[in-house]
């Protein structure tokens, strides 16, 4: 049960609060900003994200979501699942991004009302209820282009006159009569590679996080299969909730009414065996002597069937105390700022390169005559990837 | 439109008289612009409750919008301004009728926060009928009413009869009507002194079968609520715990701990060995899966797989990669990695922990390369055959000569000595080098062990004690005991080296400090060495208790409780909820014939259980007893009366607090010898809050039939 949810500027001012239950006064907002000062005190190296997300306080146990400068808190008093408070409190700036394209600040104070309208929709007395960004599109209008005309030619946006919103229809997440002129389904198969990486090149542990994010431009009820040419390589997965699970356990394939619009419609894991599959090497020698240390890197692709490796950047964090650094780079071009141990990370993508090997095989369509353009679309890139000096 | 424009701090007068316009406003238009004005000001803080006379006028206008903006606005004052809330009432009554359910919902959704008598009491006739409205949207908001009721007029909800129908809403054709009804009955059971929310397994089926249906959240309220079934026959579990499977899989980490939750309680009604293993081999990816997700998510995922694979060791065995640190984790998400890699660590995988241990020993965060520094040793005492390269590690970290990593290694270093004495003794040398250094407490009092130990092959072990006897009174506790107990040792090993220091030593514990341990055992020492030297040799050279890293286990009594704590703020402080918070119900496993033994070790049983238990196997029941007995010893006004009601709202007992590994260790350091056995028992008997609520929890049992309506739902 969520009680209250403040949302803090940069600066630790509020500037969203709501409280669902009693009233949980703002001096509990003092003493998390001073929580969070005295944490980043601690050390140099300490950063706003290094902040526990759930700080205890006397009375009120201080659950925190930190995200682009602002902070989502929620004070509470009872027994409460946190899993499930993170999962919404990341909601909320989720659904500010889907309605107003950016979250900040001023967006938030320039759109005040609809953010209280949709705090309203979102949660009912602590209980989560839709945060379905195409049901609450239903109920709380976006503000769109053609909402501002409607609203100056003086035209009637009440929601009272619509049909009651789909919430409480079986499929929760569609809405009924979408239509369109052309109809698309997009798939983007986005594979992160999360990996660390020794000094001699060897990966200590190395893993694929991939998502597949669709978008659907689809008429009616349209009922999807998308099967994959090596389902079997997936260790494990999670689904939007659209995907029928047993068609999954017992065929292997995704079978699902979409939602309208963006979603992500199913997330996996790949274990990835050894390092013959980094599609990048690289190589760090670290000579530390007594008046200054000479780091040579050297990055070598292999392993990407002859794909382009765009975007390469490798950052070295160096100690504080660094006082002078020059770099230089053989390709490309070398930035130098002295920001410790030696680890360097490691960015770089590859388009229409799948790591892991997934590939879609066939997407088939039921229910609907319509002959929609399908496409699809691989990413490999960096994750949470470096390497160790 | 950007709203920013509002915030320009209209007047009041203006915006009443904006809205009290006359002039021609199709569609309502000017009114909605007026109103957004009146909330955002609102949103900002500026007071607008003088305007209610006229906004609430607004409330007869029938446009959904609207009203949304009124309610909103009724919701903020009417705290403050109950009487505002009584002109709403007669609209509150008109929409409660109303023919769009939208207005319905909202109606009952807006009256259920207005926390006014007369508001409330005009509620309860209209959200009976809610609850039993043809449209789910409406029944559904209706449930999560009741709820909020219940918060403010318990008595009233139980008299109304509205946790009946809340009953009723179980078997709804809606699934989302049947979570909130759900969640609404787990909630004020939760809070309730005497509702007792429990479920048999039909319904519980149905429950499952609604989850298939309903919304994420919806998911989360359902799966939570199995938490109150009690299988009974052999398979039930099995079964229940099959068909809740998928939800691991879930997009929402909500959704997956809190299945993982159930599956693991479920786990101590299953009968065979096999069901109960291929269950875990299905636990383990998706708790993977969480450590890919934000921070947080992994944040508090840690913190209960940490307590999971205490209960079931074989979850997560092969995945250790998972756990190691990347430099640019959150301090707090790499601390709780650590805790399980250590616990993970197991001879196949030592090299690689190993490893990454020195690895994350050299990074710049101190309090992760303590503990980092702190857990090489004690992988060296949990893993035998690792402990020659964990002694290496350490020394090369000595070697580097920062000083808070030299002071953690001797720490632990002192284990490794204790755990296998004679192996490693060589490398004395090398931390006599860094004496100087010592300033913590624990590392002065670790050394300090050390030359007292080993006083005789360290040459000059007098000159070094004579070195931090130099400051014995401004010394802590820690260290004066360790001090005190350590010249005792090089008097008894080298009586001519020693005996300058001993007299010196006791006399200060004896008649300078003011601690009662320190002179106690001065005056023991004394007492001894004065009497009988060959006594005061076997009491204070005696053979030392084995250490092993057993002590870092959690007590299981705490351990069993926070299973079923998990997906909680329990489970993320390791701490019982009826330690922190207030009014917190606590949960325990409740008997069946489909229950599983639990094995403990002798003393540490698990009491709630072995009370129930008792009725079947006698000799438990004895032990029980004797446990009782013990209990009673020390608390000799513990006399069982009054149990239930302590049990139940038991916000006063201690706090639970293990002993940390290393008090542990030093606890088992400290060599005098007699008492410690009387002091140990004190000291966990004062600690463990269950053994003082035995005698409560049997008479709990007997009583329950008087207090405790259990719902129990039969169709």
């Amino acid at each position: 049960m969520i009680e209250s949810l403040f949302v803090l500027s940069p600066t630790g001012k509020v500037i969203i609060e709501k409280h669902w239950h009693e009233l949980i006064p703002r001096r509990v907002v003092d003493f998390f900003n001073d929580q969070v000062s005295k944490a980043m005190a601690e050390g140099e190296d300490v950063t706003r994200e290094d902040v526990l997300p759930i700080i205890a306080s006397p009375k009120y146990q201080l659950i925190n979501v930190y995200r682009d400068g602002l902070t989502y808190l929620s004070p509470v008093t009872k027994e409460v699942d946190p899993m499930m408070v993170f999962e919404f409190l990341h909601r909320i700036p989720d659904i500010m991004q889907e309605y107003f394209g950016q979250v900040s600040e001023t967006v938030i104070k320039e759109n005040f009302v609809t953010v209280y309208q949709l705090l309203e929709e979102m949660m009912d007395d602590g209980f989560p209820l839709t945060t379905e960004p195409n049901s609450l599109k239903e109920i709380v209008p976006a503000p769109n282009i053609l909402n501002k005309v409607i609203t100056t030619m003086g035209a009637t946006t009440s929601v009272s006159t619509r049909k009651m919103p789909h919430g409480m229809s079986n499929l929760p997440w569609r809405k009924a009569g979408v239509k369109y002129n052309s109809n698309e389904i997009f798939f983007d198969i986005v594979e992160e590679i999360d990996a660390i990486v020794d000094s001699t090149g060897k990966a200590v542990s190395c893993e694929a996080h991939g998502t597949i994010q669709t978008n659907s431009r689809l008429s009616g009820m349209p009922d999807l299969t998308l099967s994959f040419v090596n389902p079997r390589l997936v260790d494990d997965c999670s689904f939007h909730q659209s995907v029928r699970f047993n068609k999954w356990e017992s065929d292997k394939v995704l079978s699902f009414v979409p939602p309208d619009g963006h979603f992500r419609l199913m997330s996996y894991r790949v274990n990835l065996p050894s390092q013959q599959n980094l599609p990048i090497q690289v190589k760090p020698s670290i000579n530390v002597g007594a008046n200054g240390a000479k780091f040579d890197i050297t990055v070598s692709l292999r392993n990407t069937d002859g794909k382009p490796v765009e975007n390469v950047v490798l950052t070295l964090p160096l100690h504080k105390s660094t006082t002078t650094l020059t770099a230089q780079c053989n390709v490309g071009h070398s930035e130098a700022a002295a920001n410790a141990g030696y680890n360097i990370g490691v960015e770089f993508l590859i388009n229409s390169h799948s790591l892991s090997g997934l590939k879609v095989d066939v997407l088939k369509l039921f229910n609907e005559s319509y002959k929609p353009y399908k496409g699809v679309r691989t990413m490999t890139k960096a994750g949470r990837y470096q390497v160790r000096a | 439109m950007s709203d920013a424009k509002f915030f320009q701090r209209g007047k009041i007068q203006e915006l009443r008289l904006e809205l009290n316009s006359d002039k021609k406003d199709r569609n309502y238009t000017r009114k909605k612009q007026t109103l957004k004005k009146i909330v955002a000001n609102m949103t900002m803080g500026n007071d607008m409750s003088s305007l209610h006379p006229d906004v609430i006028a607004c409330m007869s206008i029938p446009v959904l919008e609207v009203k949304k903006m009124v309610y909103l606005f009724l919701i903020n004052y009417a705290k403050a301004k109950p009487e505002m809330a009584y002109e709403a009432i007669q609209t509150f009554r008109r929409d409660v009728e109303d023919p769009n359910p939208l207005i319905r919902a909202l109606a009952i959704r807006t009256m259920g926060y207005i926390h006014v008598d007369k508001v409330t009491s005009c509620l309860i006739q209209p959200l009976r009928h809610c609850m039993r409205d043809q449209d789910p949207y409406v029944r559904k908001t209706a449930a999560v009413c009741v709820a909020k009721l219940f918060m403010q007029d318990r008595h009233l909800v139980e008299n109304a009869g509205f946790i009946d129908l809340l009953r009723e809403m179980l078997v709804d054709s809606n699934p989302s009507v049947v979570a909130n009804a759900v969640a609404a009955l787990t909630e004020i059971s939760e809070r309730s002194d005497h509702i007792q929310l429990q479920l048999n397994m039909s319904i519980a089926s149905k429950l499952v079968t609604a989850l298939n249906e309903c919304s994420e959240w919806g998911q989360t309220y359902i799966l939570e609520s199995l938490m109150f079934v009690v299988p009974q026959e052999p398979g039930d579990a099995e079964m229940l715990a099959e068909r809740i499977a998928p939800r691991l899989q879930h997009a929402n980490s909500a959704v997956v701990l809190t299945a993982v939750k159930v599956i693991v309680y479920l786990m101590n009604y299953m009968s065979r060995e096999e069901d109960i293993h291929s269950m875990c081999k299905k636990l383990s990816p998706p708790l993977v899966t969480l450590l890919s997700s934000g921070p947080e998510v992994q944040y508090v995922g840690l913190r209960n797989i940490l307590l999971v694979i205490q209960k079931h060791p074989e979850i997560l065995k092969n995945d250790i990669k998972i756990f190691f640190c990347k430099y640019n984790d959150p301090i707090y998400v790499k601390m709780a990695k650590l805790e399980i890699m250590f616990r993970l660590a197991s001879e196949h995988n030592v090299e690689q922990v190993l490893s990454e241990l020195k690895e994350y020993a050299t990074e710049v965060d101190v309090d992760f390369v303590r503990k980092a520094v702190r857990s090489i040793g004690r992988l060296a005492v949990k893993i035998e055959s690792t402990a020659q390269r964990c002694v290496e590690a350490l020394l090369e970290l000595i070697q580097t000569k920062v000083n808070y990593v030299v002071q953690e290694s001797i720490v632990v270093i002192k284990d490794i000595f204790r755990k296998y004495p004679n192996q490693y003794e060589s490398i004395i040398g090398v931390l006599c080098e860094n004496l100087d250094n010592l300033d913590e407490p624990e590392a002065k009092a670790a050394m300090i062990w050390i030359i007292g130990q080993y006083a005789d092959r360290i040459e000059n072990s007098d000159e070094l004690l004579d070195d931090f006897l130099y400051t014995f009174l401004e010394e802590t506790v820690e260290v004066q005991l360790a001090l005190l107990t350590a010249t005792v040792k090089l008097f008894i090993k080298r009586p001519t080296a020693g005996q300058d220091l001993v007299p010196k030593v006791l006399k200060w514990a004896t008649e300078e400090v003011d601690n009662p341990d320190l002179r106690d055992r001065g005056y023991i020492y004394w007492r001894l060495l004065s009497t009988d030297v060959a006594a005061a040799k076997a009491v204070v050279l005696s053979e030392k208790p084995h250490i092993s890293t057993e002590t870092d286990n959690m007590d299981p009594v705490l351990l069993e409780e926070l299973l079923l704590h998990i997906a909680s703020l329990s489970a993320i402080y390791h701490k019982a909820p009826t330690t922190f918070i207030p009014h917190c119900k606590p949960r325990f496993l409740i008997p069946s014939p489909a229950l599983r033994r639990q094995n403990y070790n002798a003393g540490r049983t698990l009491q709630h259980q072995d009370s129930y238990s008792s009725l079947h196997n006698s000799a438990q029941y004895q032990q029980s007893q004797s446990n009782n007995m013990r209990s009673q010893r020390f608390d000799g006004d513990d006399s069982g009366n009054g149990g239930l009601d302590e049990f139940v709202s038991s916000p006063k007992q201690p706090q639970h607090q293990r002993l940390s590994y290393h008090e542990q260790s030093f606890e088992q350091v400290a060599e005098a010898s007699i008492g410690n056995q009387e002091y140990y028992e004190q000291k966990i008997n004062a600690e463990n809050p269950y053994r003082t609520d035995t005698a409560a929890v049997g008479g709990s049992q007997a009583n329950k039939g008087g207090g405790v309506d259990l719902m129990s739902f039969d169709l």
